[in-house]
């Protein structure tokens, strides 16, 4: 009966840190379906998977350990350091600040407002690795990323919802 | 209005920072830590490259890891893709290793005869070993064309290191880590590969296009109507980033607007790599033999001691010189004291046959003499009954035996 409780919580413990467990496997990873040669088609798991939890204000998610996916993210696809983790940090403040202002929460509301924050987010970045790191960027890549990472929020937010439905019981 | 500024100043402080129970840093705290490390990252301190050196070792090692399940369905798709062209393949295969068994052949002597050559032009000779290295990451982002080998400052791989996949150029290191390191493919954007056209032999640059394929870029204006299908671009060498010769892919063109433009079809799959070559390159100078004695007299410092040195050796070299002169007289003496030996033997021999020669002839006319005397004697003889004869013994009785005993008396 002992061991069957201890068994039971360490479960539960795991289960509570999914979302960050999600996080580092995504950005360790690179999960995008490249391999099916879309032209163009990517998406970026992180960025709803830290928009939502930031919104849900979720216990478990640290903001120290999202800088940190940041950092990771960078290495692997060989970004100057810091670049993801500043935008993670500014979803992360997005998403704050929008939970903070509301107070009858919309889905389609918020799935717009992410729309915005990422496309703000992704300008950002273009901007700062053309401009002070002079890489050579395909716009049309970031715009096509935008769309289908906009597209995949509501999927991964049915999905998410499912798991804090579980977490909750 | 006043009330929604109020709010929405309430909102960001809050979002910037407020700290729940479970947070340890605010997000302004972690935002400005971020800018702190996007700076330093952008300047190159020798400590912030150490440390990226060691994260990178991390963060790479455990993305090989955590990607293992997503290789594995990579894999299987890309296997099950492969199996259902497999037969029309292994045909068109066939064909391929008969053409390319005979093109080998002469292959392997151009690429001797080339590097004769090379050695000649730069005087120095090029001697590479070309090191196996597995791929552990490839993550084919769209805005980056990257992978990670196994391979790091520890198998002597250097930033710029050319990258190969089988014989065919797939990119360049851009980034060295001990044991691990970054190679900028082809197909990046910020790739840019000088290379030659064949057979028009036409100078260009190729860039990534952040797709499969690569772009003519720098053409000189005109020799762009010349370009066909199907011809092959090489590396030039120009700009020693990379090495010459080496094949990148085919032309092959496209409706671009009203004009025809070309894009460059890699040979190599950039997406199928699991392994490659890293080619490290080791330069040895080729002396020449003037520099070589060059070489030899610096190590003698003082001038007076160099010139001593020199009359000594030329001393030296005189009298080896005369010494091998007196051998060689007395030999030679030797040898004509010999031959005249020889000539006066054979001077005595000769004189000697010649007197057994003369010897023999007067026999001979002797015993002619004899038998026709014999025969035709009493003809010639003066007796009773022939007077018109001549005396036995005479110069006149032999010419008449020798005549057959014609009396011309």
């Amino acid at each position: 009966m002992m061991v069957s409780l201890r068994t039971k919580s360490s479960f539960l413990k795991l289960y509570s840190w999914l979302p960050i467990l999600a996080l580092y496997i995504s950005v360790l990873n690179e999960f995008d379906l490249n391999y099916l040669n879309l032209e163009y088609f990517s998406f970026n798991f992180p960025f709803i998977l830290i928009f939502f939890f930031t919104l849900k204000d979720f216990k478990h998610f640290d903001y120290f350990l999202v800088f940190i996916a940041g950092l990771f993210n960078d290495t692997v696809v060989g970004l100057p350091l810091g670049i993801s983790s500043l935008s993670y940090l500014l979803i992360c403040i997005a998403a704050a600040y929008i939970r903070n202002i509301t107070i009858r929460p919309n889905p389609v509301k918020d799935w717009f407002y992410f729309l915005f924050i990422i496309s703000l987010i992704n300008s950002l970045n273009y901007t700062v690795l053309t401009l002070f790191f002079s890489f050579d960027l395909i716009l049309m890549s970031y715009l096509v990323n935008v769309f289908f990472t906009f597209t995949f929020y509501i999927i991964f937010v049915s999905i998410f919802k499912y798991y804090m439905r579980g977490l909750n019981d | 209005m006043a009330a929604s500024r109020d709010d929405f100043i309430i909102a960001i402080r809050s979002a910037f920072l407020k700290k729940s129970t479970k947070q340890k840093f605010s997000l302004l705290t972690l935002l400005s830590i971020s800018i702190f490390v996007i700076v330093l990252s952008s300047l190159d301190f020798r400590i912030i490259k150490y440390l990226k050196v060691g994260i990178n070792e991390i963060v790479y090692r455990s993305s090989f890891i955590v990607s293992i399940p997503e290789n594995l369905i990579k894999n299987a798709f890309i296997q099950t893709s492969e199996y259902t062209t497999f037969f029309n393949r292994y045909k068109k295969n066939i064909i391929e290793l008969e053409n390319l068994k005979s093109n080998y052949v002469s292959n392997e002597i151009i690429q001797f005869e080339n590097k004769e050559l090379k050695e000649l032009i730069n005087d120095y000779a090029l001697s590479s070993d070309k090191i196996l290295a597995k791929i552990i990451v490839d993550h084919d982002s769209p805005f980056l064309k990257s992978i990670i080998i196994n391979k790091g400052s520890k198998d002597k791989i250097k930033i710029g290191t050319n990258i190969y996949d089988q014989s065919y150029l797939v990119g360049r290191v851009i980034e060295v880590n001990y044991k691990t390191s970054r190679v900028l493919l082809l197909s990046d954007l910020n790739s840019n590969v000088p290379v030659t056209i064949a057979p028009q032999n036409i100078q260009a640059i190729v860039t990534g296009s952040g797709s499969d394929y690569g772009q003519i870029k720098y053409i000189q204006s005109g020799l762009s109507d010349t370009l066909v299908d199907d011809s092959i671009v090489y590396t030039s060498g120009t700009g020693a980033i990379f090495k010459s010769g080496v094949p990148i892919g085919k032309l092959q063109s496209f409706s671009g607007g009203s004009i025809n433009e070309y894009k460059v079809e890699f040979y190599s799959d950039f997406t199928q790599l699991k392994y490659v070559f890293a080619e490290v390159i080791t330069k040895t100078e080729i002396i020449k033999p003037e520099e070589k004695i060059a070489e030899n007299n610096d190590e003698t410092n003082n001038p007076l001691n160099v010139k001593l040195k020199i009359l000594e050796d030329e001393l030296k070299i005189i009298e080896e010189t005369n010494r091998k002169f007196q051998e060689e007289n007395e030999i030679l003496k030797n040898e004509i004291n010999d031959l005249n030996f020889k000539v006066s033997n054979l001077n005595n021999q000769i004189l000697s046959q010649k007197k057994t020669i003369n010897q023999f002839d007067i026999d001979n006319q002797e015993l002619d003499f004899l038998k026709l005397n014999l025969k035709h004697g009493h003809k010639c003889r003066r007796t009773f009954l022939n007077t018109d004869g001549f005396i036995v013994g005479t110069l006149e009785y032999k010419s008449c035996v020798l005549s057959k005993g014609a009396n011309d008396g």
